[in-house]
């Protein structure tokens, strides 16, 4: 096994093992590692767009939460707009629609941006950071303008949302398991992706050496436009599956590019793998976190929002290139 | 020699004699006095002055992320956390010790000074070995979480932040507007002729060389570290003055002074005005201030659909930045001066 790998499964366990003797009983031991399986998979669904596309054009595109959000607030839209419920009474087939339409709006626009904006400035990196960074103020602006800056919270369940199953003493959502499997499935299916197909062998050639597979005759800014657009509508499929729990805010936006951010320092910049563990072991160390802050003895919620920075900053200092980048 | 200083700075020390003069000036316009009327701060003349003030707080804040941003090419997402440490510091040090009037202010500022170095030091350190975009999304998290941090925090009284009630009386904005526009004022004018006389120096000649060439001037052999890094405390220090003068105004330190608007909001100013140039900043800072305080309640109707001009207001320059950096990126200041001298050709 290498070193990192060895590093990181032994992180993970020192932090379950941490949450586990926080826990006065299985039961809330499962509600830990449950909240933080789930966080991880959301913020999987964020980072890896944010490492893939950095690590194929050097774009760290600072409007990866701002899909997100947009991804919530239309699954929100869809599944309680009262024409498409008189369409579609069935919530089930409702959400459903709603997280297809999530997904296309956020290829769309991630699409657009690369096509349009992006594509004009890779003479100039410095201004690329400062555009994305500009997408996602109006990204958030756009969603205060045409859903009024209030948050919504997600009334109308369906039946995945609404049912709960027993154990040791406590009741899980089922919902929240479907999340963690369906993110499972992603980390799976988008390393499958990357490993196994044509174009996932042109994206890691791509982040090994770009100008090289461009002298073979590959035309790479096909592939920019086609992995940012993936990366946009994976970060939106994750807003639009979180909304059902978080509901849509435009506060979403900076909290998740942050932990995103996070992940990716952790990871490894422009690692998969490490972006797919740096996920699991940010949620993890988050809910415990929410757990151990939230005790009578510390008293000191706050600490837990400090958990990704005090990550970033450890991380920074011992190694820079994070558990599976190269060095630097 | 002041004869050719004056000759080719005349636009300055014009526009400088303009400030100074302009508060008496609305005063003798409006008929209400500049120092408000039996100690209370009403009237069109101070109105005016506190709208200036806080273009100045702006300028100097864009000015020092300009020196970082335009004449570095560092980019930093983090500038409202150097901006907020100003106002808390002097909050904290009024709130809980004994210190108050001039003795608490000095102390205030002089801590702050000290904090707002040594976190640019830290940051940079930790950071700007590794490749630029490090430092952009570092600052941005830092700056985020501490604004959770502190917005939640029991010891910085949470969302209702302090209220600075021990001040000396003479820049109390509230009985002395007029000397406190005057501080601010100095405060610009000081930190331009600072930033200019940096630039000019061969200190800040390595700088432009990092912001054109990092490998060619660390080939050359500078230490290109030492140089960011010099230049996001000196930014840092700058920054938190201008927070100083902002939470005085206000007489109040919130969150609100570390919110991520206080990042955008010099990065926009200093981009649409001009990036890496000395007079772009402050354009960009009165021109956006003023645009936003004299179009706060336009509403404009657009083919039977209204749209109120003041409530969008970000989302319009979010636009505008985007067009700027796509077609103009080198903003007002830049693009006239590349125009004149095509002109000149």
């Amino acid at each position: 096994m290498r070193p990192n790998i060895l590093v990181s499964v032994a992180l993970l366990v020192a932090v379950v093992a941490f949450g586990y003797f926080l826990s006065p009983d299985l039961g809330s031991f499962g509600i830990t590692i449950m909240s933080g399986l789930f966080q991880g998979m959301l913020l999987f669904l964020v980072a890896s767009g944010l490492s893939i596309i950095f690590g194929l054009m050097d774009v760290l595109n600072f409007a990866q939460g701002a899909y997100f959000m947009v991804g919530a607030y239309v699954s929100y839209s869809v599944h309680h707009s009262p024409d498409v419920m008189a369409a579609i009474p069935d919530p089930n087939i409702r959400f459903f629609l709603s997280v297809i339409s999530a997904v296309a709006v956020g290829a769309i626009l991630g699409g657009l941006l690369e096509r349009f904006l992006l594509r004009p400035l890779y003479a100039r990196p410095v201004f690329q950071i400062v555009l994305t960074f500009g997408v996602a103020i109006v990204m958030t602006e756009a969603v205060k303008f045409i859903w009024s800056t209030n948050p919504y919270s997600w009334t109308v369940l369906f039946s995945l949302r609404d049912q709960s199953f027993q154990l040791f003493g406590q009741s899980f959502g089922v919902y929240r398991l479907v999340v963690i499997g369906i993110g499972f499935a992603l980390i799976i299916l988008i390393g499958l992706l990357l490993q196994r197909t044509r174009i996932g062998i042109i994206i890691r050639a791509g982040v090994e050496d770009r100008e090289m597979v461009e002298a073979l005759g590959i035309n790479v800014r096909m592939v920019f436009t086609l992995v940012f657009t993936i990366g946009c509508a994976v970060a939106s499929f994750g807003g639009a599956i979180a909304a059902p729990f978080l509901g849509a805010s435009a506060g979403l936006a900076n909290l998740f590019l942050l932990s995103a951010i996070a992940v990716v320092v952790l990871g490894g910049m422009g690692s998969y793998a490490g972006t797919a563990m740096g996920s699991l072991l940010l949620g993890l160390a988050l809910s415990v976190m929410q757990v151990f802050a939230g005790k009578p003895q510390i008293g000191l919620p706050v600490l837990a929002s400090m958990t990704p920075m005090m990550l970033m900053i450890l991380v920074l200092l011992v190694r820079p290139g994070g558990l599976f980048g190269k060095g630097r | 020699m002041l004869r050719r200083t004056l000759a080719s700075n005349w636009f300055y020390v014009v526009l400088m004699i303009a400030l100074i003069v302009l508060p008496h000036a609305i005063g003798w316009v409006s008929g209400d006095s500049p120092f408000g009327v039996r100690g209370r701060p009403v009237g069109q003349s101070i109105y005016w002055q506190g709208i200036l003030i806080e273009v100045f707080v702006l300028a100097v804040l864009a000015m020092s992320y300009n020196l970082v941003f335009g004449f570095t090419g560092v980019i930093s997402f983090g500038h409202a956390l150097f901006f907020g440490v100003g106002g808390y510091i002097l909050g904290i040090v009024l709130e809980y010790t004994d210190l108050t009037g001039e003795v608490g202010l000095l102390i205030g500022i002089g801590l702050t000074l000290i904090v707002s170095a040594v976190l640019g030091l830290v940051i940079g350190l930790v950071t700007l070995r590794l490749r630029g975009v490090y430092f952009a999304m570092f600052t941005l998290a830092v700056a985020e979480m501490f604004y959770i941090f502190f917005s939640r925090l029991a010891l910085t009284r949470a969302e209702d932040g302090f209220a600075l009630t021990e001040l000396p009386v003479w820049i109390d904005p509230t009985r002395s507007r007029l000397t406190f526009y005057y501080i601010a004022l100095a405060l610009l004018a000081v930190t331009f002729l600072f930033i200019r006389r940096l630039i000019f120096s061969p200190t800040g000649a390595v700088l432009l060389a990092v912001r054109e060439n990092e490998e060619r001037a660390r080939t050359i052999g500078f230490d290109t570290l030492r140089f960011k890094l010099l230049a996001i405390t000196v930014a840092g220090m700058i920054a938190s003055l201008a927070g100083l003068i902002q939470v005085i105004l206000n007489k109040k330190v919130g969150p609100e002074v570390l919110n991520v608007s206080n990042t955008i909001d010099p990065l926009l100013m200093t981009i649409i005005g001009g990036a890496g140039t000395f007079t772009g900043p402050v354009i960009g800072a009165a021109g956006l201030h003023l645009g936003d305080r004299l179009l706060r309640d336009l509403v404009i109707e657009v083919g039977g659909a209204s749209i109120d001009i003041g409530a969008n207001w970000a989302l319009i320059l979010g636009i505008v930045f985007i067009l700027v950096v796509l077609v103009f990126p080198y903003g007002i200041v830049g693009t006239f001066r590349r125009w004149r001298t095509r002109q000149a050709k």
